[in-house]
C-alpha cells in the first residue's frame, strides 16, 4: 500500500460540513463519513476492488460529535492506506464512536457553544447590538473549523494509533477548562441579560417575570424527563400571545 | 450493589451508557465484555476515554466473564455490564449464570438484519436466540435510554 504525499485533506473537510445531511436512524452519520472520506481513499492500490470495499467500509454506520468526525474519517482512511486488516478498521470506528461523541459534547455543546453564546448576550446587554452577534459568529466558527480542521488532520498523521492525538495536552486541558469557563461566562450574563431584557417593565411585572422564572426553573428540575426548557419556553410564549390578546 | 444494567449495544461505551444510563444509576464501574477489544490496548484506550475518570472500565473476555460475574454481582458499587453481539449475552447467560434481565440497547444495521426498533436491527437468527433466551427466564427488553420506554421481546422479534 502507498500513502499519497499530499492527500486531498481540503476536499474532505468541505464535505465533512455536510456529515449530518444523510442521518438517518439506519447509519445515522455513515453516508456521510463515507461521502468525506472518498477523497482520500480514492487512490487506493488495486483494480478499484480495494477502492470500492472501503468507501463501503466508510459508510457503514457511525455517530459521534459533528465536528470531531474528521478524526474518524482521517484515522480510518490513513488505516486503510497502511495495510490494515479491514475488521480492524471497522473496529477502530466503533471505537472512535464513545470517545469523539464524549469529547465533543463536553467541548463543543457544553463549552465553546454556551461560552461564546454568553459572551455575546453580554455584548448585547452592554449595548454592541449587532456587533455582538456578528463577532459571535466569527469568533465561533473560528473554533469551529479549527477543531473540524485539526481532528481531520490529526486522524490521518495517526491513523491507528490516534489514540495518541485524543491524548494531546492542549486538548485535554481544552476538555478541563471548557466547562467552568463556560459557567463562569454564564454567571457575568445571566444578571446582565435579565436587567438588559426587564428594562422596559413595570416594576411589579418584573417580580412576575421572577416568580415565573423561579417555578420555571423547579418545574423543570422536578419533571425532567418529560418537560424541556423548549417546550415550557414555547407554552409561556403562547400564554403571553394569549393574555397579550385579551389585554388589548 | 450489584450489576445493574447488563446491555447488549454494538456501540459497546459511548453516551447512552455512560450518561444516559450511568447516571441515574449512580454507576461505579462498567464491564466491557468483548473478546476482542480485551486484546487491544489500542481500542481500550479509547474506550476508556469516553468514561469519567471516577467511573472503573473493566475490559474482560468471555470466559473472564463467566468466571468473574459472581464477583461483580457481590460489588457493593452499582455496575453496568455491556456486550455488543447477541453470541456473548448467550455465551453469558448459558447454564444460569445469573443474568435475569437484559436491555437491548442498540444493535444497528448490517447486512442481513432487518428493522425492528430504530435503534434495533436483528437478523432473523439474532431474534431467535433472544427468544430462546426469553424461554431460559431471562426478561429481556428493548430500551435505548432510561426516559423511554421499554419494548418487550415480543414486541420487536
Amino acid at each position: 500500500m502507498t500513502t499519497p504525499a499530499r492527500p486531498p485533506l481540503g476536499r474532505s473537510l468541505l464535505r465533512l460540513f455536510t456529515v449530518q445531511g444523510s442521518w438517518n436512524y439506519e447509519r445515522m452519520q455513515g453516508i456521510g463519513m463515507g461521502v468525506a472520506e472518498q477523497p482520500l481513499i480514492r487512490d487506493l492500490d488495486g483494480n478499484g476492488t480495494a477502492y470500492h470495499a472501503a468507501v463501503a467500509r466508510a459508510a457503514h454506520f457511525f455517530n459521534a460529535h459533528p465536528y470531531l468526525c474528521g478524526l474518524a474519517v482521517g484515522a480510518t482512511a490513513r488505516a486503510e492506506h497502511d495495510g490494515v486488516p479491514p475488521q480492524q478498521v471497522e473496529r477502530l470506528r466503533t471505537a472512535l464512536c464513545g470517545p469523539l461523541g464524549a469529547l465533543g459534547d463536553r467541548l463543543v455543546w457544553a463549552g465553546w457553544l454556551p461560552l461564546t453564546s454568553g459572551l455575546a448576550l453580554i455584548g448585547v446587554a452592554l449595548g454592541l447590538g449587532l456587533w455582538a452577534i456578528f463577532g459571535f459568529l466569527i469568533v465561533y466558527n473560528i473554533g469551529h473549523v479549527a477543531l473540524r480542521w485539526w481532528a481531520l488532520r490529526a486522524g490521518w498523521a495517526y491513523g491507528g494509533q490516534v489514540a495518541t492525538a485524543l491524548r494531546e495536552p492542549v486538548l485535554q486541558r481544552a476538555a478541563t477548562l471548557s466547562a467552568p469557563a463556560m459557567a463562569l461566562v454564564a454567571g457575568v450574563a445571566l444578571p446582565l441579560v435579565v436587567h438588559y431584557l426587564t428594562g422596559g417593565f413595570l416594576s411589579w411585572t418584573r417580580a412576575v417575570l421572577a416568580v415565573v422564572a423561579a417555578g420555571g426553573f423547579v418545574l423543570l428540575r422536578w419533571q425532567r424527563a418529560r418537560l424541556t426548557g423548549l417546550r415550557f419556553g414555547l407554552v409561556l410564549l403562547a400564554l403571553a400571545a394569549l393574555i397579550g390578546w385579551f389585554w388589548q | 450493589m450489584s450489576i445493574a444494567l447488563y446491555r447488549v449495544d454494538d456501540r459497546l461505551i459511548h453516551g447512552q451508557v455512560v450518561v444516559g444510563w450511568g447516571k441515574p444509576l449512580n454507576a461505579r464501574f462498567i464491564v466491557l465484555v468483548d473478546d476482542s477489544v480485551r486484546s487491544s490496548d489500542q481500542e481500550q484506550e479509547l474506550y476508556r476515554m469516553g468514561v469519567p475518570p471516577d467511573i472503573e472500565v473493566v475490559f474482560a473476555s468471555t470466559a473472564e466473564a463467566r468466571q468473574r460475574l459472581s464477583e461483580w454481582e457481590r460489588d457493593p458499587r452499582t455496575g453496568i455490564l455491556v456486550f455488543g453481539d447477541i453470541d456473548t449475552l448467550a455465551a453469558l447467560a448459558a447454564n444460569g449464570h445469573g443474568v435475569s434481565r437484559v436491555n437491548v440497547g442498540g444493535l444497528h444495521h448490517r447486512p442481513g438484519r432487518s428493522e425492528r426498533l430504530r435503534y434495533v436491527y436483528l437478523s432473523d437468527g439474532e431474534a431467535v436466540k433472544l427468544k430462546a433466551l426469553a424461554a431460559q427466564g431471562v426478561e429481556v427488553t428493548a430500551q435505548d435510554v432510561p426516559t423511554t420506554r421499554p419494548v418487550p421481546l415480543e414486541d420487536f422479534t
